[in-house]
């Protein structure tokens, strides 16, 4: 591990690849915890904006 | 969201004639080609069925069929086994094309139609949201697009000054 960024932008980019090659199915799956989980935010977000009004 | 039990609904509508064709766009469109993104709808780009005795298309049909399903509207959405569903129109000459070339895939051997990754950045290039320009960087960076078919597009949809942008603001520091 190092904090070189060149280096931090390029395993990000070689993570995306390889996620990016993943099975179509593993794919979606990956995609509806993501969406389940920028759901969750959205609603924790919702909660927080209506609890300090 | 629970995108194979979407396909299957949309399958059945089109073998129930409600819509001609049908292409996936949008964020679950590109992670046919790029790694997997959150997204919390669904896009479906139709071509749809003009109602006898109008000149407008109307997605009415496509309302009427899932709500005898019993499936809920919200706003623009119709909400298919807990996933929100928007129905597109094609809203020009490129999504037209892009719904006539869009490839079968296949999510757990339910076949799904969705655009080719070239018309998929070409359509984001078009509409030019920030996200859009995002996902087009994506396409770029990840080499999932056939570059002399994404630039025929390009050119003859009229996108060149757009892609020159794109270009210059996102690209030239690429090393």
């Amino acid at each position: 591990m190092s904090f070189d960024l060149q280096k931090i932008i390029e395993s990000k980019r070689a993570l995306r690849r390889k996620l990016a090659s993943k099975p179509l199915a593993e794919k979606m799956r990956l995609l509806e915890q993501l969406s389940e989980r920028a759901a969750s935010i959205k609603r924790a977000r919702s909660a927080s904006k209506s609890d300090s009004k | 969201v629970n995108i194979q039990q979407v396909l299957q609904v949309i399958n059945q509508m089109q073998s129930d004639a409600i819509i001609e064709r049908y292409a996936v766009g949008g964020a679950v469109g590109a992670t046919f080609y790029l790694e997997p993104v959150a997204t919390l709808d669904v896009d479906i780009f139709v071509a749809f069925q003009p109602e006898p005795g109008h000149l407008i298309v109307s997605p009415k049909a496509i309302f009427d069929y899932l709500a005898r399903r019993g499936y809920a509207m919200e706003g623009e959405y119709v909400v298919i086994t807990g996933t929100p569903v928007q129905f597109l129109p094609t809203n020009g000459p490129l999504v037209e094309e892009g719904l006539e070339e869009a490839v079968t895939h296949h999510l757990d051997g339910i076949p799904a139609r969705v655009f080719t990754a070239e018309h998929l950045a070409a359509i984001a290039l078009q509409t030019g949201r920030a996200k859009d320009k995002a996902r087009l960087l994506q396409f770029v960076e990840e080499g999932a697009l056939d570059s002399a078919r994404f630039k025929d597009i390009v050119t003859r949809h009229g996108l060149e000054t757009q892609w020159q942008r794109f270009e210059r603001q996102f690209l030239d520091d690429i090393p």
